[in-house]
């Protein structure tokens, strides 16, 4: 018999696109579900406000209304959150942004809800808020939590910044601002949950990890971890914002209180409010070179704004300080971060995890300072990179993956030869900019950071993975099927995966940090071999031959005497024999103490790094200030594809969502609260993105890898609003400091 | 409570509803007919296509619709694309081209190219990007949704 084609690399068909083109693919809120009630949130009406009543008397009596919950209606745990425990599931007595729950409506139709909602009066006391967290740190802002406002200060310094600075022949300062940005998810934050007679509840989430969910829910509900059954359906886009819980603890409330079955869905207006977006930031960037360009010192002092709860402020601030040198070996480095709480919405977990905020300044001073020094940014950029073997300030030492950044160099000179030779079109200014970028995989040192998957080779033949982290949509499903079929030597379609439930499924840990192809991968590696062996001994009792005499491969157990039998028939003939083919195994993310310092926080430092680079053409009208990126170039380096078209496709997505922060994207205040439609907070369509695009990927393997495979989910966003703000730079000369770079700036007409 | 009875031709056959004026075609395609493949993203603002329907031979965002308007109109909706279990070529190019990722907007986009392609088989690069401008996608950057029509549009030649 041939051998089966490989898959890995190739671009396999995932095989949920079917459902989804089909519209049959079932997501949390398309699910049906017998007697369903529906839930609806009261939120608050300001920014900071003490409640004084809740009246419900009036909205009780609508038809259909079954149950309004307000904190006192929660048995157990009324407050969560991922790292520190401070956010309410619903207010208790005081409000801290706009849009926080208060009330939980339950009726019997979602208009019956929505009714009551209107007919809820709440008093409200209102304080004063403080949104800018410069001023929220100060001791006269007013103390939105015990403890005070500055949610967590990292200090990180390394060398002799002084020393540095005074060994450059420039210095120069300059001060970003960074927006409030929304993952802008297509499907807003949904959860389902029924309470059954057995006193267990079963909860369908849209959710990143949901065991955290679970894990909240039973806290909630005070009951035992055992009662909460929580189902992943079909995911419609996470990056990063749906690592929070909420509305699942909510619903799964809800149906705790009627004993019944109930469904919530937030409308986007409640997603822009009420769920965690990118931190707005403002970072003073001070870097030092001397004449033949050598950086020799970087000092930062900057704000993170996590608004009214912390979600994951603080882990995001360390990988925004981790990445504050970006690309490049600078000696004397002194980050000063601050995660600070205000009336704002909060703030989490988004795609980047802080590397997009510090590359905005790290990749806008770089050019700046090549200017300066009166050197082309590329040679500027080349005498800085990293190489491997370099120990960055945190103390970590850069591995192979370096060897990337000067092919990214490379790819950037003939690009941007390419784009320069392109000719304005009448009337409008041109300029090509890039930008270089840095991204680490993993949760951080001494984060447990686990991940466990299970292998079962059902009688069918099909081998079923039972995945422990869920399928956002990027398709981490088709990578786990491609190394699963790839490892046990079995065509792609064979392997399938199954739905993740808490009942079932292994915890195979959140799915985040453009670790996940990583670690499942790994993990699924060594379930194979598992399987495998226990597969051998099975067939060595069944055969009665030695197992060290046999061999498998491909499917097949091969005996001495040169014969095979598919393997499909031990596990039928086990199937009788009432056993299961399985194999489970654990990755853990490698921390290897020998060169992981020690001297920083738990969830510091970040061992591997990703890199890349990307570069843009645009076109500016100099009258109007209206800016085209008419091309546009991705250099990634992926370790390994696993699957081309997954691999091309979370490039395109990263660079279209970094183009949405260059350009279009901000979450501003407006009248007395804040920007929280698609009507004016914009979202790149199909005609925003430049038509002549290009990705390049290059294969450099990352030794821990599975084939070699590393993450690209994040960094592919990362270098793309300072390659745009360098392109624009080049083409009317404005450095644009602030994001996102709209016509008035360019113009001058705003700051 | 007041209510209506809306009889119109859906995925090709006759549909009789009745329900509240206020109801849109959104509301009842996912709420009395159990077609859930119309989604909403937006909040029923009309501004994220991911309810797209065809309607009498033109893309309208089903949440915008009341459902008195599709009295004796002519609704197709996702579901109403693959016949028996053969998937209409616009899917199939979807799936091929790799443009599906967490497929939430997939429906919406694939009923506005069908649309599309239905009126100009063979559209340029921008017709397709301006065909395609109604629908919001967060996972694909829309190269592999344009690469997708282009295949399609090819099949349409053939076909």
């Amino acid at each position: 018999m041939a051998d089966q084609s490989t898959t890995i690399g190739k671009t396999e068909i995932r095989k949920d696109a079917w459902q989804k083109a089909a519209g049959k693919a079932l997501y949390t809120a398309d699910i049906p579900v017998e007697n369903l009630n529906y839930g609806v949130v009261v939120r608050s009406q300001h920014h900071y406000a003490r409640i004084l009543e809740i009246n419900k008397t009036a909205a009780l009596k609508v038809p259909g209304v079954l149950q309004i919950l307000t904190a006192e209606d929660i048995p157990g745990e009324k407050i969560f959150g991922p790292l520190i425990p401070d956010q309410p599931s619903l207010a208790q007595g005081v409000v801290r942004h706009l849009g926080e729950p208060i009330c939980l409506v339950i009726a019997e139709t979602r208009i019956a809800a929505q009714r009551a909602k209107e007919k809820i009066n709440i008093k409200y006391q209102p304080l004063v808020p403080v949104f800018d967290p410069v001023l929220a740190v100060k001791s006269d802002a007013p103390q939105l939590h015990q403890g005070g406002n500055l949610v967590t200060e990292l200090n990180v310094q390394d060398g002799d910044v002084e020393g540095g600075f005074k060994e450059a022949d420039i210095v120069l300062e300059e001060v970003y601002y960074l927006p409030r940005i929304s993952p802008g998810y297509m499907e807003p934050e949904t959860s389902l949950a029924v309470w059954q007679e057995d006193n267990m509840v079963t909860v369908w989430v849209s959710s990143q990890h949901p065991f955290t969910d679970q894990g909240f829910i039973a806290a909630a509900l005070d009951i035992p971890i055992s009662s909460v059954r929580v189902k992943s359906a079909v995911i419609g886009g996470a990056f990063g914002g749906k690592e929070d819980s909420s509305l699942s603890i909510l619903a799964a409330l809800g149906a705790q209180s009627i004993k019944g079955a109930l469904k919530i869905v937030n409308n986007r207006r409640e997603s822009f409010l009420a769920h965690p977006k990118r931190h707005p930031a403002q970072i003073k960037y001070k870097l030092g070179a001397k004449q033949d360009g050598t950086f020799t010192a970087l000092q930062v002092a900057a704000y993170l704004d996590t608004g009214a709860y912390s979600s994951y402020g603080p882990a995001v601030g360390m990988i925004f300080s981790e990445t504050m040198t970006g690309s490049y070996r600078i000696p004397n480095v002194k980050v000063d971060t601050y995660v600070v709480y205000t009336n704002s919405p909060i703030s989490g977990a988004m795609r980047g995890f802080g590397s997009p905020q510090s590359h905005f300044a790290v990749e806008s001073m770089v050019d700046t300072m090549a200017e300066a020094l009166g050197m082309d940014p590329l040679k500027l950029r080349d005498k800085n990179i990293l190489h491997p073997g370099d120990k960055v300030f945190t103390g970590v030492t850069i591995n192979e993956t370096a060897n990337s950044l000067p092919d990214c160099l490379e790819n950037i000179l003939e690009i941007r030869k390419r784009f320069q030779a392109v000719k304005p079109s009448p009337g409008k200014k041109a300029g090509v900019g890039f930008a270089l970028g840095s991204q680490t995989m993993g949760l951080g040192a001494n984060v447990p950071d686990d991940s466990t998957h299970r292998l079962e080779w059902a009688p069918d033949g099909r081998v079923l993975i039972h995945l422990g982290s869920p399928d956002l949509g990027q398709g981490l499903a088709t990578a786990a099927e491609q190394i699963t079929a790839e490892s046990l030597g079995i065509p792609f379609d064979q392997v399938a995966t199954l739905e993740l439930d808490t009942l079932d499924s292994p915890n195979g840990n959140v799915t985040c940090a453009s670790r996940m192809t990583y670690m499942v991968g790994n993990a699924l590696l060594d379930a194979s071999a598992k399987l495998i062996q226990e597969l051998l001994e099975h067939s060595s009792r069944m055969l009665d031959v030695p197992a060290e005499k046999l061999t498998y491969k491909n499917g097949q157990i091969h005996k001495p005497d040169g014969s095979s039998i598919p393997a499909v028939e031990f596990v039928s003939r086990l199937a009788e024999e009432s056993i299961t083919l399985l194999s489970e195994s654990t990755f853990s993310f490698p921390y290897p103490e020998e060169t992981t310092p020690k001297h920083l926080p738990i969830g510091m430092p970040h061992v591997l790094y990703c890199f890349g680079a990307q570069i843009a053409r645009v076109e500016i009208d100099p009258e109007l200030g209206m800016i085209d990126v008419t091309h546009f170039a991705a250099i990634h380096d992926v370790g390994k594809v696993i699957n081309r078209h997954g691999v091309e496709g979370q490039i395109e997505g990263g660079v279209a969502t970094g183009l949405g922060y260059a350009l279009y994207e901000t979450m501003l205040q407006k009248d007395k609260g804040w920007v929280d439609s698609f009507t004016e907070y914009l979202l790149p369509t199909a005609v925003d993105l430049p038509p002549n695009y290009q990705s390049i990927i290059l294969e450099i393997p990352e030794a821990s890898g599975p084939f070699g495979a590393k993450g690209i989910g994040e960094i592919s966003l990362v270098p793309t609003a300072p390659a745009v703000a360098n392109a624009v730079y080049d083409a009317v000369g404005v450095r644009v400091t602030r994001l996102p770079i709209t016509p008035e700036r360019i113009l001058g007409f705003a700051d | 409570m007041n209510q209506i009875e809306v009889i119109f031709t859906l995925n090709g056959k006759e549909t009789k509803i009745s329900g509240d004026p206020n109801k849109t075609l959104l509301d009842v395609l996912r709420d009395n007919l159990g077609l859930t493949g119309a989604k909403d993203a937006c909040g029923g603002e009309g501004e994220c296509g991911a309810c797209t329907v065809i309607f009498n031979g033109k893309p309208v965002n089903s949440c915008l619709i009341f459902i008195g308007q599709v009295m004796g109109q002519k609704i197709t909706t996702i579901e109403g694309l693959s016949v028996k279990g053969v998937y209409h070529p616009v899917q199939k190019a979807f799936v091929e081209a790799g443009a599906v990722q967490c497929g939430y907007c997939t429906p919406g986009a694939v009923i506005a190219a069908k649309a599309l392609l239905d009126r100009n088989s063979q559209p340029s690069d921008q017709e397709i990007r301006d065909g395609l401008s109604g629908n919001l996608c967060r996972c694909t950057g829309y190269n592999k949704m344009v690469d997708a029509v282009q295949l399609a549009a090819k099949e349409y030649s053939n076909g």
